[in-house]
């Protein structure tokens, strides 16, 4: 009899989180580890493994067909759907203190696609292989090219068997061709609410007024297309971060039953006004306060807020093809089916490199709508993207619920070899996952009833918390 | 109740032929076309000969698939071209004696793959044919051959093949693989603990042989269909085999979860073995939650919609064969009756489940 490789990780507590290459999972102590280094395994442990899948006796039985299967459902396969951010203008009517692109003035020249840039993007569309799209249009502010969004859709719609937009606004505006746009049922919005007024009004407006009329515009929207099509999302600045309970009550207000925290990223104007956006304690402890309050107040009023990221890794922890989140995959290739094309028609592999282009750190384009893909560009890029063989990866339990990010890496340290736990990503990936792994395993009445919501279950099922013994 | 098989009147000395009552113009040679109807006769002429058939409708056999026996003067409707519940019976001999078993086995074996292909070529665009038993893998290679020869001239049709998996070996794999696009496997597990599943389905030995085949399966990347009647002798592993199936199953499109047949052995089982599910459904939803948060797909076969939890109702299936379903007198008021997969016809109120409540 074989065991699959295992690897483990301490918790706080000191127990050990052990996991093999297919994402299967268990809790243990140390003692069980030891036995497990020295090859000294009992039967009871045997016993444990083997019915949990973690062992074998020769090739082509069934407990080694089924890892093989497990293993190969681990690892993210494009569906032939594309996944595409458009960026039709870089110019914005507001100056968010912490734009991650640095954003153009609104009466600013050249920030925008011409006719040639669109009629290329068109083509570059009607050349994917693939008959499913969701496009997202990203900025600056692209309401301010509401005529580039509606020739987009009306070719998207014509070209692909399903098409979806996303439009990432910060409803500053709202007018009635705007108002017109959104009526299909294929258009979606996401916008920024940065939580309480002042601080929304501080990181985002600088204005009292602005506040207002966003939040005006915001019920506005809700109102005609519901809350099924609109999402919202708060960014962190770690200098003042806003209360949970205060944060949590204004998505409430607004008839939110998800947000997805995300701390200021550390791109274009964020480098200057938030050095400190670049390391992650304060982050991460914030991240666990935010999630405990989470679930107090979710448990005390029975009406339950989901924060999105936690959910999703703890689905990818639970099962394969949690992919729908297209910065946590593995491995995550670079193509054009996914991909960002910016105001002056370069294509990007994702938001980040066309940030890190925009402040001339490194040009990570991967060619243009003119030019067409860079292939050399893109072989070269691929092998960061996977981290089935990164050298610290392959000794971490959470390898196969876990991505890689590159141009993070290389935009916080200049580099992308250096070693995980030094990175960024992985800090707060590895806090993501222990919280999630402390949360499945807790017994907290309050915690489990959060977590059934989340998965859409009726009771926490014990088999997915599973103890050696 | 819909007569699968209807009296006929034909030349005694004929052997059994196939025919597609045509439904307006002939299409084909195979087609017999209505001549005139008298006193609920109805007069067909076919290729070579002439025959009657009694006691339906013609729009109701409109483009039906017929066998037509001459010496039992009976005609049996093989395809029905407006149901999605047509399966032949490849043979009823069988090599488990599952207790729940709906169609109890016999020794004797008619080889009917001839009429079998005659019919499948009639068959309407894109059907589904199931193929069932009996064991249809104790006569493989004519299974395997029939396969074939339909998809010579129709490889628009695609086949959902219940078997026990006890007849599969390392040289199937080759067909398995190239053939896994357009066949469907419905395979019985009851159980993750093999003492129980070998008990249930009367042989010893079957989980070990059923596990090995499962791997060939696998391998084969073949469309498998998991199947679990729920009984009193196994509802508590139910758990436990949903743990077993997302750990060692993987590969397994969707698991369905059955209610019993009252019929065959299933009817003198019945007492012995029926879980009414209304009353408890805990461990039937531990398992539900639990291939859910795994992400792998369950469905609930012949459960009527009241008697599961409202959370779970979106999981039944309409799986109950047209030609043997029924309502209960008092679902005339139910309201999702429309999506509900009713009762079997030999069901008994009496001995059934004791939480049917019209919604």
């Amino acid at each position: 009899m074989q065991v699959w490789p295992l690897r483990f990780r301490e918790l706080t507590d000191h127990r050990m989180i052990i996991a093999d290459d297919s994402g299967n999972y268990f809790l243990a102590d140390g003692n069980f580890v030891d036995r497990y280094a020295r090859d000294e395994l009992n039967q009871s442990d045997v016993d444990f493994l083997s019915a949990r899948g973690h062992t074998f006796q020769e090739a082509s039985e069934l407990a080694h067909t089924a890892f093989l299967t497990r293993w190969a459902k681990r690892q993210y396969i494009s569906d032939g759907s594309a996944y595409v951010i458009l960026i039709p203008t870089l110019r914005c009517d507001l100056k968010c203190s912490y734009c991650q692109v640095s954003r153009a003035p609104v009466a600013a020249k050249g920030f925008d696609w011409d006719e040639q840039i669109l009629d290329r993007v068109l083509a570059f569309f009607d050349n994917l292989p693939v008959n499913e799209i969701q496009i997202e249009f990203q900025g600056g502010e692209p309401f301010l090219r509401l005529d580039h969004l509606k020739a987009i859709a009306d070719f998207a719609r014509r070209r692909f068997q399903q098409a979806r937009f996303v439009v990432c606004t910060n409803l500053q505006t709202l007018n009635a061709d705007i108002l017109e746009f959104l009526a299909s049922e294929d258009v979606l919005i996401s916008t920024s609410l940065d939580g309480p007024h002042q601080i929304h009004t501080q990181n985002r407006t600088r204005s009292a007024y602005l506040t207002q009329e966003f939040h005006q515009n915001l019920v506005r929207v809700l109102d005609l297309i519901g809350p099924e099509r609109v999402s919202a999302l708060p960014t962190i600045d770690m200098k003042h971060p806003p209360q949970p309970e205060e944060l949590i009550s204004a998505y409430e207000q607004f008839g939110f039953t998800s947000l997805y925290l995300r701390p200021v990223n550390y791109q274009g104007f964020a480098r200057k006004s938030h050095p400190s956006a670049r390391t992650s304690e304060t982050w991460t402890s914030y991240y666990q306060e935010f999630i405990y309050s989470l679930i107090a107040r979710n448990s005390r009023t029975g009406r339950v807020m989901e924060e999105f990221y936690l959910a999703h890794c703890l689905r990818r922890i639970l099962a394969p093809g949690a992919d729908s989140h297209t910065d946590l995959r593995n491995p995550n290739i670079p193509t054009g089916a996914n991909a960002v094309i910016d105001f002056d028609g370069q294509i990007y592999s994702s938001d980040e490199a066309r940030m890190l282009a925009r402040i001339r750190q490194i040009n990570l384009s991967i060619g243009s709508v003119i030019d067409g893909l860079d292939r050399e560009k893109l072989a070269l890029l691929a092998p960061s993207h996977i981290n089935n063989f990164d050298p610290d990866c392959i000794h971490c339990p959470y390898q196969p619920f876990c991505g890689t990010d590159p141009i993070d890496d290389m935009s916080r340290n200049g580099r992308i070899d250096v070693p995980r736990q030094e990175s960024w990503f992985c800090q707060r990936h590895l806090a993501v996952f222990d919280l999630a792994i402390e949360l499945l395993y807790s017994r907290d009445p309050a915690v489990e009833f959060t977590l059934c919501s989340w998965l859409g279950l009726e009771k926490l099922p014990d088999a997915l918390r599973p103890i050696a013994p | 109740m819909i007569q699968l098989r209807l009296r006929s009147e034909c030349d005694r000395s004929l052997s059994p032929f196939v025919v597609r009552i045509s439904n307006g113009a002939r299409q084909c040679r195979d087609d017999a076309t209505l001549i005139f109807e008298k006193l609920g006769v109805l007069n067909y002429r076919a290729e070579h000969t002439e025959f009657c058939i009694r006691d339906v409708a013609p729009k109701d056999i409109a483009g039906d698939v017929l066998l037509i026996d001459p010496r039992r003067q009976i005609a049996h409707r093989l395809i029905r071209a407006r149901s999605r519940h047509n399966t032949f019976l490849i043979t009823e001999q069988c090599d488990q004696r599952c207790l729940m078993c709906s169609q109890p086995p016999k020794e004797h074996h008619q080889d009917m793959f001839e009429h079998f292909l005659s019919a499948a070529r009639l068959a309407p665009l894109g059907a589904q044919i199931g193929l069932s038993g009996g064991e249809p893998l104790l006569h493989k290679q004519a299974l395997f051959n029939f396969i074939d020869a339909a998809w010579t001239t129709r490889d628009d049709l695609s086949f959902h093949i219940l078997t026990n998996g006890q007849h599969f070996d390392e040289g199937d794999l080759p067909w398995l693989r190239s053939h896994r696009a357009q066949l469907l496997w419905g395979v019985p597990i009851y159980s993750a603990d093999a003492a129980i599943h070998d008990e249930i389905v009367g042989k010893p030995g079957a989980f070990a042989q059923l596990s090995g085949n499962f791997s060939l399966l696998g391998l084969a990347g073949a469309a498998l269909e998991l199947r679990t009647v729920v009984m009193k002798q196994n509802v508590s592993g139910l758990p436990d085999l949903a743990d077993f199936i997302t750990r060692y199953l993987p590969f397994a499109a969707t698991w369905a979860i059955m209610q019993m047949e009252r019929i065959g052995y299933g009817r003198m089982n019945w007492s012995h073995c029926f879980f009414d599910s209304s009353k408890e459904f805990t461990d039937l939803g531990a398992a539900i939650d639990l291939m859910s948060a795994r992400r792998q797909s369950v469905v609930l076969y012949n459960f009527p919609l009241c008697t599961i939890p409202p959370v779970f109702r979106n999981l039944a299936a309409q799986s109950i064969s047209d030609w043997k379903q029924k309502y209960l007198p008092e679902c005339e008021s139910c309201s999702t009756r429309i999506r509900c997969a009713g009762f079997f016809e030999w069901y008994r109120e009496e001995d059934g489940f004791m939480g049917i409540h019209p919604q």
